[in-house]
């Protein structure tokens, strides 16, 4: 299945939340997080914006880097959750 | 120090980063090289070398081989915009700086804003960046074998520029020197009572006076310092428990997350985490009590330090149940003093500046000598000719006492902002507003967050009447600080509150919002 619909919201959610995402271009694999564009506080906003906007729970679990480490990640994390195989 | 432990213990896992793991032996090998190459690059004595790096082997390495090479580390920290790097660098007059190759390509176009900067060392695999200054290869200077770098700095030598807020202006660079360094380190392992056993998790940055202390403790007692970066509280408490690790610094930023039922804190055993620290602003009692019940065996101590004296004071774990709000007292060798406007000892209750005086009190703010003298004086209550030159420090903090001597936060004597262990300035975000060109006057005060400690809020009148946008004034300055001096909130007045002098009333601001 195609998610770039998530992919497109996604970034257009950060690129509005995290200004430092707009300092230069925003790729789908760009790093989010050791890059510093979204923090440790910012991050728990992104969780919620993705339970609410794609209507999945984000387990304890599965609240780790791998998931969020870009828009790309992000993207394939929540289509497996609304796939039930996450 | 480092010689020391590496001689005494050559083969103790000294540094911990991922998969990385360097014992004292191969810690001092590569320091060494590190210095020689410095050195043979041009460093000399007493100049200033920046570390830009995010947290890693190599950034402690660094630290470490500037000092061996005798010249001055400036830890910069790794979330900063390149204009406020080029004012770290400018401000120094840096000579080198060691960071990696994609922060010096965002940098190029600040380099030449810094005329002092003559090499600069990266870290790590890929394209070097085209800078008009030779680049040198950090891997092949740590490789490198060197004869043996001969120590050519004494106590009284400038170690360190950490780069710090106040109420006003740019950051300013606190000086201290290698005693100041390592008296911090004596004291803060005397009472934490830190040994080579010691397994300590690093996540408070080294620009930072209390992580570059964690680094320092556990080199001078030949413990380990496990390094990490976290998103998640979660890979906190994994770290804890794979890597064994018996302390732990952190801001009540770090707390209020671990707290946090999805941190897994409450569920994971920890039976190694011997005690934890809070430093940078009050732990919320709410999460104190939760800390205390997820960790019933871990002892927990309230710190209070401030750039300029680098470590200040420490409330023992068994106090905390008599006075959990308490900041505690004089670290050992340290005296505090609580000092009223007029300049007397403050009776217990009474409300006063909190003056330092100890080993630890730094040298004050690099090329800035007016600013310097009024943060550090003579003691008020000595005698002249007893002093010797000796400054205190006086902090700009509030403070108060009990009967019995503890100490217990107020507030600021200024209008600095603390937030998520930041010191924040108000003029350095309100001249960020300035620049979007949608204000015609701001001012930023810091609100009572939960988590932050303080968030920033600010209040601006509108340029010629024009639409109030606070989104996009967010997003404006967003784009030009770091995530920490963002406002969180923005609120439109017709026009700011006055002083008779003609200055931004800031007590009616704070009245405003219930402060």
């Amino acid at each position: 299945m195609d998610n770039t619909p998530i992919r497109h919201s996604t970034k257009q959610f950060i690129l509005e939340h995290f200004p430092a995402s707009r300092r230069r271009s925003l790729d789908d694999t760009d790093p989010l997080l050791e890059s510093g564009v979204i923090d440790s506080t910012g991050v728990l906003d992104l969780v919620t914006f993705i339970e609410t906007e794609f209507k999945v729970t984000v387990d304890d679990e599965e609240l780790t880097p791998d998931n969020f480490q870009n828009i790309a990640a992000i993207a394939a994390y929540v289509e497996n959750k609304q796939n039930g195989r996450a | 120090m480092l010689a020391t432990s590496a001689q005494r213990l050559p083969d103790k896992e000294a540094l911990v980063h991922g998969s990385q793991r360097l014992s004292y032996s191969e810690v001092d090998r590569s320091v060494n090289a590190l210095a020689h190459g410095l050195q043979s690059a041009g460093l000399q004595r007493g100049e200033r070398i920046g570390i830009f790096l995010e947290p890693s082997i190599a950034q402690a390495l660094s630290l470490f081989a500037a000092s061996k090479a005798a010249s001055v580390f400036v830890p910069v920290n790794h979330l900063l915009f390149p204009e406020q790097v080029a004012h770290i660098m400018r401000d120094c007059r840096m000579k080198a700086l060691i960071t990696t190759k994609s922060r010096l390509a965002d940098l190029a176009g600040v380099l030449s804003e810094v005329p002092s900067l003559s090499f600069v060392v990266v870290v790590g695999e890929g394209d070097t960046p085209a800078v008009p200054i030779p680049v040198y290869s950090f891997e092949t200077f740590a490789a490198a074998s060197a004869d043996c770098v001969r120590d050519q700095s004494i106590g009284k030598d400038l170690a360190a520029i950490l780069y710090t807020s106040g109420s006003t202006g740019k950051p300013k660079g606190v000086m201290l020197t290698h005693s100041q360094v390592m008296a911090g380190s004596s004291i803060v392992s005397t009472y934490l009572e830190i040994t080579d056993s010691e397994r300590i998790l690093s996540i408070l940055p080294f620009s930072f006076d209390a992580g570059l202390n964690q680094l320092m403790t556990a080199f001078q007692r030949s413990g380990t310092l496990v390094m990490m970066t976290f998103t998640f509280a979660r890979q906190i408490v994994e770290m804890l428990a794979k890597e064994e690790v018996t302390g732990l610094a952190g801001v009540p930023t770090l707390w209020s997350l671990l707290a946090q039922p999805q941190s897994g804190l409450h569920n994971t055993p920890l039976p190694h985490l011997r005690y934890i620290t809070n430093t940078g602003g009050a732990m919320p009692q709410t999460v104190l009590a939760t800390l205390r019940k997820a960790l019933p065996t871990t002892r927990i101590f309230l710190m209070y330090g401030l750039t300029e004296a680098f470590r200040s004071t420490y409330l023992p774990p068994e106090e905390l149940d008599r006075r959990p709000t308490s900041m505690g007292r004089a670290i050992p060798d340290t005296e505090i003093l609580v000092v009223n406007e007029h300049g007397q000892p403050c009776k217990p209750g009474e409300v006063g500046e909190l003056v330092h005086r100890g080993p630890t009190v730094s040298l004050g703010y690099w090329g800035q000598p007016d600013l310097t003298a009024r943060v550090l004086r003579p003691h008020p209550f000595i005698a002249p000719e007893l002093q010797d030159g000796e400054k205190v420090c006086y902090s700009g903090d509030l403070v108060k006492t009990d009967e019995e001597g503890f100490l217990y936060f107020v507030g600021r004597r200024d209008t600095m902002i603390k937030s998520s262990g930041y010191r924040i300035s108000p003029t350095e975000v309100e001249e960020v507003l300035y620049q979007s060109g949608y204000v015609r006057t701001a001012a930023v005060i810091g609100v009572p967050d939960e988590v932050l400690g303080q968030r920033i809020k600010a209040f601006v009148v509108s340029r010629n009447g024009g639409p109030q946008e606070p989104e996009r004034l967010i997003a404006f300055c967003g784009e030009k600080v770091p995530h920490h001096m963002v406002p969180k909130s923005i609120e439109y007045l017709d026009e700011l509150p006055m002083t008779s002098s003609g200055k931004v009333d800031y007590p009616t601001l704070r009245r405003r919002e219930g402060l």
